[in-house]
């Protein structure tokens, strides 16, 4: 086995992934209304089923920086259950996503689609660059994932992050 | 005897709704529930019987698992159940009251075998259990 080594801030110390799991249950249909029916049952089989049906997604989101020397912990994830009630199940939980997905966010509600979404109001919501995975699994079976493509993101040192509960307005997403 | 469970998954959209209340009273009963929305259920159909000399099967298990998809996952998975299971038009489609819907259409149809149990979960931290009218005292 070869005995690569793990990856370090620019300080040495080691950056360690974190990862804090949510559920929450919707309805959806899959339909995109600039195709046919028979297209979209094509597309979308039992998914496209025109009164709709439901999951409980899964979602697990990770953050990823060094370990802080005074507290022995990757810091900034203690205001994400937090967020993540606020944002997104007081938000999505037991609702019709149809509703809440517009149209500039996607064709219709695939898991795809809905990642994107909540991707986009976590790193909006989290100090920057500090959300780097985030997985939805729509089934146990079939799961959605989106990873920060910038590998110096997780090296932002937790001093960098904002006051006032971490919570930063406006997103690059 | 031998108890022989199968478990399988089917996806529904539901709402919960007293029809002859309110739009307010269901709200204040049901909070969102009483919105649109969906859960990943689990699925788990015991029968109870003897293994067959011939085949060390009380029930072959592929076979068990087909008719559970036909006899209900068919009209369950994938639908909107307050709309597309005539009884949950009127019915609230509450876990309690799947499980007996359930345990009504397997019974109907099983043979060669008794159904014993049905365990529906709606997550991983809850379920329910319907073991039919005998299932209090049994």
């Amino acid at each position: 086995m070869p005995r690569g080594p793990i990856r370090r801030a620019s300080s040495g110390v080691p950056i360690v992934e974190v990862t804090q799991a949510f559920k929450f249950s919707a309805a959806h249909r899959m339909h995109n209304p600039r195709l046919s029916d028979a297209v979209n049952r094509r597309l979308y089989g039992r998914c496209n089923h025109p009164s709709g049906h439901g999951h409980t997604y899964r979602l697990a989101v990770t953050i990823c920086g060094p370990i802080a020397p005074l507290s022995g912990r990757v810091e900034g994830g203690d205001d994400l259950p937090r967020l993540v009630q606020e944002r997104i199940l007081d938000r999505f939980d037991q609702e019709n996503l149809d509703r809440l997905i517009r149209p500039k966010d996607g064709v219709t509600s695939t898991t795809e689609v809905l990642a994107a979404v909540l991707w986009r109001i976590l790193d909006a919501a989290l100090p920057v660059g500090m959300l780097h995975r985030l997985r939805l699994e729509e089934t146990p079976n079939n799961f959605f994932e989106l990873e920060r493509d910038d590998p110096g993101a997780h090296a932002v040192p937790p001093r960098m992050r904002p006051r006032g509960g971490g919570v930063r307005k406006g997103s690059r997403a | 005897m031998i108890r022989v469970t199968k478990r399988v998954e089917f996806c529904a959209a539901h709402r919960y709704v007293n029809l002859a209340w309110s739009e307010a009273r269901n709200r204040r009963a049901f909070g969102k529930a009483a919105n649109l929305h969906g859960h990943n259920y689990v699925l788990e159909v015991t029968i109870r019987g003897e293994p067959s000399p011939e085949t060390g099967m009380v029930m072959d298990l592929k076979a068990l698992k087909e008719f559970i998809i036909r006899a209900v996952v068919d009209d369950l998975d994938h639908k909107n159940l307050n709309v597309d299971v005539p009884i949950f038009a009127k019915t609230i489609p509450t876990p309690e009251n799947l499980v007996v819907f359930i345990w009504t259409r397997l019974a109907r149809r099983l043979t060669g075998c008794q159904l014993y149990r049905v365990r529906l979960h709606v997550d991983d931290g809850s379920y329910v259990d319907y073991l039919g009218e005998r299932g209090s005292h049994a």
